[in-house]
């Protein structure tokens, strides 16, 4: 009787085994299933990157040092001549980690009057055009008034200090010449960028070799991870300006807005550190558009990436240390005693957060 | 005995006519099990799948059943020396067996359950969950509703801030290559284009 009632029990516990092992395995299969799918991805992406990886060996970049860096400047000097004195027209998509891919479209061209035109549109959605005669540039946004204001160049997902002026770059990063590869069906030449104190994130560009134009811009982490990514499409260098620009009448574009100079006090803090090469490029105490808070700011540049520091009091502060990322930008919001300190910029979260500990009170003079 | 088994066996083998073990077949309950048992073994050792072996569990299960309360409470409980209790005592005991196999019963069909559903995908809150003030606060039914409205109310203005910060980062930044090149000192005068 026993025995029965031990057999009745050892049967349910095999069906309760049968039934746990089987979606144990069910579940381990699906494991297996996603592990492979992500490796399939882990392989997929760094066989882009090897592809790009041709790095020439160390020892030849040493020799050939000298060599390499007039190789560098050449097409840099290519690049820059290119996009200031040619007319052009380029299609390119800029892609984001996470982020839909946006396409663009950018002109460029001399007119026979002597005036320097450049375009660039947003092509998807509502879009966006910027158009350029010479040192006024106009936006065109939708539910905003048309505006224009006063600046050599359009500032579009190409950083433009890279474009027109690498020069000014050298401080803070390095140009190391890769070598050969294909880039949308053009021999291109590709090049590192990298900072010289390994604080900001690195880039890596591809020149086409026939005529220097940008082929491909990378953005990536310092672990080498691909944040932005900057692919032309199409590209043709014509003669004569683009037809578009015989359309723009120069003088029914909105007259430029000037920046009122905002003369505040001194603030009576500094930062303490700044990344090599990084500069203040503003300071000034203004109230905040959305919130109304007051706050003391600074914006600090090195060309390619730009900086905000934020000082509040702690009573209206955010609340608490925070750190977050928002696309390529980190956010960091320190709170200490009396004063919130908050650093927004692409950068590493490791280098905003030495530059918002460093601050300190300005020396009393 | 051990004759009608050799009979039995004879005639199972077509040896034999087998008119009077037919009739010792019918009428001893031994030989009928030994028929089936034997046609069972037969039927095993040619694997002719026909031939199952029907245990008959059903008829051992009953006969368990019926001397279980023989066994499981055997001796006499204090429950038994009341007249009515006595008699109400061993069918709660019977239904409290029911009730364990029934239970057993329901852990198979929740565990089937558990394991057939799908993985969940967010296993973890990702939201702050604040924890309720502590006892010795004057519990009121307006303040238990207040609570959680601030703290609705704190986080919405904390992203109400950080986004005022981030807004503003990208203006300025949007804004610094016009203010490196505006020099002149115009005031402001925005003209729609005709």
């Amino acid at each position: 009787m026993r025995s029965s009632s031990l057999i009745a029990l050892l049967s349910i516990f095999l069906l309760l085994s049968s039934i746990t092992g089987f979606s144990a395995n069910a579940q381990t299969s699906n494991a297996s299933l996603n592990d492979a799918e992500q490796s399939g991805k882990q392989a997929t992406q760094p066989s882009q990157d090897s592809e790009d990886n041709t790095l020439p060996p160390l020892a030849a970049s040493n020799t050939a040092g000298l060599t390499m860096q007039k190789n560098v400047s050449h097409w840099l000097g290519q690049l820059q001549r290119i996009v200031s004195g040619a007319n052009f027209q380029v299609t390119f998509v800029q892609t984001k980690a996470g982020k839909e891919t946006v396409p663009y479209l950018w002109r460029h061209g001399l007119l026979a009057n002597g005036s320097e035109v450049e375009q660039l549109n947003l092509q998807n959605g509502p879009g966006r055009e910027l158009i350029r005669v010479n040192d006024i540039v106009s936006v065109f946004e939708p539910d905003v008034a048309p505006y224009s204001l006063h600046s050599e160049h359009i500032n579009g997902p190409i950083p433009t200090v890279l474009v027109y002026h690498p020069t000014q770059l050298l401080e803070a990063y390095e140009f190391v010449p890769v070598g050969r590869a294909r880039v949308a069906g053009r021999s291109a030449q590709q090049i590192r960028i990298v900072s010289r104190d390994n604080t900001r994130f690195g880039y890596q560009i591809w020149l086409d070799e026939e005529t220097g134009m940008l082929l491909k811009l990378n953005m990536l982490d310092l672990q080498g991870g691909l944040l932005e990514q900057i692919q032309v499409t199409t590209f043709a260098i014509t003669p004569e300006p683009s037809e578009y620009f015989s359309r723009i009448n120069a003088s029914s574009l909105p007259k430029p807005m000037a920046m009122g100079n905002s003369q505040t006090r001194n603030h009576n803090w500094e930062v303490g550190y700044l990344p090599l090469g990084m500069r203040e490029v503003k300071e000034d105490t203004r109230r905040l558009a959305l919130t109304g808070q007051v706050v003391d700011y600074k914006l600090f540049s090195d060309g390619l990436v730009d900086v905000s520091v934020y000082v509040q009091p702690a009573d209206d502060a955010i609340g608490g240390d925070l750190a977050l990322r928002n696309e390529l930008s980190t956010f960091l919001t320190l709170t200490d005693g009396k004063a919130q300190v908050t650093v927004v910029g692409e950068i590493p979260l490791q280098t905003a957060n030495a530059i918002a500990t460093s601050l300190r009170p300005r020396p009393e003079n | 005995m051990t004759q009608q088994q050799e009979k039995l066996s004879a005639f199972m083998d077509g040896e034999i006519e087998g008119n009077d073990i037919i009739d010792a077949i019918k009428h001893d309950a031994d030989l009928q099990a030994k028929w089936q048992r034997y046609h069972v073994i037969r039927g095993a050792m040619r694997k002719e799948a026909s031939v199952a072996p029907q245990l008959d569990i059903t008829a051992s299960v009953a006969a368990a059943l019926e001397s279980e309360p023989a066994i499981v409470a055997p001796k006499q409980s204090r429950w038994r020396s009341i007249p009515v209790l006595g008699s109400v005592v061993p069918f709660a005991k019977q239904s409290g067996q029911f009730a364990v196999a029934a239970s057993v019963a329901l852990a198979v069909i929740v565990g089937v359950q558990q394991y057939n559903q799908p993985a969940p995908t967010e296993p973890f809150m990702t939201a702050p969950t604040i924890a309720p003030q502590g006892g010795l606060a004057p519990v009121s039914l307006e303040q238990s509703r207040a609570l959680p409205r601030n703290d609705m109310n704190e986080v919405l203005e904390r992203k109400r801030k950080i986004n005022a910060l981030i807004a503003d980062h990208e203006q300025q930044i949007r804004l610094k290559q016009a203010q490196e090149a505006s020099a002149e000192e115009e005031q402001v005068e925005q003209v729609n284009p005709e």
